[in-house]
């Protein structure tokens, strides 16, 4: 217990600590109290406001195509399959693969000279599109890498949930003579309702982590078009030296994730309520 | 259904194919779906300096691996028998770190590091991703020393056994099935990183993953070295997901699911 709050507590307290100075690595005796000058600046920073709207755009569009795909696939596992457990746990492939892997095949993917893509386009006559590099484009290059890497997240959980519900008011249901959509829309969906926001608010606090696809894929670019929260405050500490700006950042994230956080905690887990 | 799963996987199974190619193969336009496919990527990698953060990586997930367990095994077991049983705030705290982004703790340890002269050492490695580590044997093994009646170590402490020793000899035995999982995801936390290895090593500790990567950045575009090299570091982590396949819920979800 001591150890776990030697190496979480107290880097973050530090963290806490350095958002309040202006630690810069290349300027000397940079680290003195000055209040809350860099959250103030924060507030005045286009380019950090630009990031906060990345990140919103990312996360809305990830989670829920997640928690749609999720639930589509988690209904047809459900089934019964030959080898089902095999194939199963070859859908959930995507997930454990290195996250670093994961980026470096959708680098490749989206890379015109290297893409498979090729195939389909080319006996059209038609050119691959800048995929990476077009300021329209390559936010949604990263939206598909992590609708690709995280949707057997949502699967595994809904697939959990599934295999829990209650027999009896499908069986009820159908002996009154419901259609298998009345039965999805009206029983199964209510019951999994309390499995779709664990799934979605656990995948929305990990949306603000797409460090690797960010890095392997785009470096943030073209210009600031795909740089998340997350990649600015990794910018700013590690390529600028910019500790103390970048400390306020981060704290701000963790304020989120805090909220998000006492939500979480306060879920009553997978245990469908039926009403 | 199975080719909705070649769909699902043909990303993967491309960059196992790009792996295999010459580079004329790799670079043919339109690609080459059928080509004679060749090992000279992987043997390529055996000349530059692959091995050494390929090395880095096993010990340095195998020993955090053991670091966490041999301290968040005793802790999850107080945790689950003792009057902290109802601890919220350390459930809150544990998931807390689980959500934290990683760039949270990355700066101090950054600092830290810097000044004790830990930075590109395998060492400050160990201790960072103890960070993630930690929480999840403990939180995981609560739930699997819960499961265990305690009657069980009850009866070793009739017979005049320690705390320690009935955790050992009796409880431990009985959770080996929740250890070994524990310990497989563990060791998958640690391997998988990329981001604290980025930026905390530089070269002598760096890791398997920042290995690939730069040879993007710096070789120009070897992308048969960066292929074969990923296929490398992805195959251990989908032979041991296998035995883990249940556990994989509630390790990512650090027990706030039970899975």
């Amino acid at each position: 217990m001591v150890v776990l709050a030697l190496v979480t507590l107290g880097p973050l307290l530090y963290l806490f600590v350095t958002s309040l100075t202006p630690l810069d690595l290349t300027r000397p005796r940079s680290f003195r109290f000055v209040g809350l000058d860099n959250y103030r600046d924060l507030l005045a920073d286009g380019r950090f406001w630009n990031s906060v709207q990345v990140q919103a755009r990312l996360s809305a569009a990830t989670v829920t195509a997640q928690l749609g795909l999720g639930l589509g696939l988690a209904l047809l596992l459900n089934r019964p399959l030959p080898l089902r457990e095999l194939i199963r746990t070859a859908f959930i492939v995507p997930l454990v693969l290195p996250p670093i892997i994961v980026a470096i095949v959708w680098k490749i993917l989206f890379t015109p000279l290297l893409t498979p893509l090729n195939l389909l386009t080319m006996p059209l006559g038609l050119a691959q599109p800048p995929w990476l590099t077009d300021p329209d484009l390559a936010l949604w290059t990263i939206v598909v890498a992590d609708i690709w890497e995280w949707t057997p997240f949502t699967t595994l959980i809904l697939l959990a949930a599934l295999q829990m519900l209650p027999a009896e008011p499908l069986e009820a249901a159908r002996v009154d003579g419901a259609s298998a959509w009345q039965l999805f829309l009206r029983i199964v969906l209510p019951l999994l309702r309390p499995a779709l926001v664990v799934a979605g608010l656990f995948r929305l606090i990990d949306s603000f982590k797409a460090f690797p696809l960010v890095f392997v894929m785009t470096g943030g670019g073209p210009g600031v078009a795909t740089e998340p929260t997350n990649y600015y405050a990794y910018t700013q500490a590690f390529g600028h030296t910019v500790i103390g700006y970048s400390s306020a950042m981060i704290v701000f994230m963790l304020a989120v994730v805090t909220a998000l956080s006492v939500v979480a905690l306060r879920l009553p887990g997978l245990q469908p309520d039926v009403e | 259904m199975l080719a909705l799963l070649l769909a699902v996987l043909s990303p993967v199974l491309w960059l196992l194919g790009m792996s295999l190619k010459t580079e004329v193969d790799a670079l043919a336009m339109p690609p080459r779906v059928l080509f004679s496919p060749t090992l000279a990527n992987y043997t390529g990698l055996l000349e530059t300096r692959f091995l050494r953060p390929l090395a880095n990586s096993v010990i340095v997930a195998s020993i955090t691996t053991l670091l966490s367990l041999g301290l968040g095994v005793p802790a999850a077991y107080a945790l689950s028998r003792g009057r902290l049983r109802r601890g919220g705030g350390i459930g809150f705290w544990i998931l807390f770190t689980r959500m934290a982004p990683p760039i949270a703790f990355a700066i101090p340890f950054f600092l830290a590091y810097r000044t004790l002269g830990w930075l590109d050492t395998l060492g400050g490695l160990i201790v960072v991703y103890l960070t993630f580590n930690l929480s999840l044997v403990i939180w995981l093994m609560r739930a699997f020393f819960d499961a265990i009646p305690p009657s069980l170590e009850e009866a070793a402490y009739i017979d005049g056994a320690s705390v320690g020793r009935a955790l050992l000899a009796v409880v431990l035995p009985v959770a080996a099935p929740g250890v070994a999982a524990t310990a497989i995801l563990c060791f998958l936390n640690a391997w998988n990183d990329f981001f604290f290895a980025l930026v905390l090593t530089r070269s002598s500790a760096m890791t398997a993953p920042v290995a690939i990567v730069n040879f993007m950045h710096y070789a120009g575009w070897d992308w048969g070295r960066i292929t074969a090299g990923s296929i490398i570091v992805a195959l251990p982590v989908l032979v041991f997901a296998w035995p883990v396949r249940r556990y994989l819920v509630s390790g990512l979800a650090a027990g706030a699911v039970k899975g």
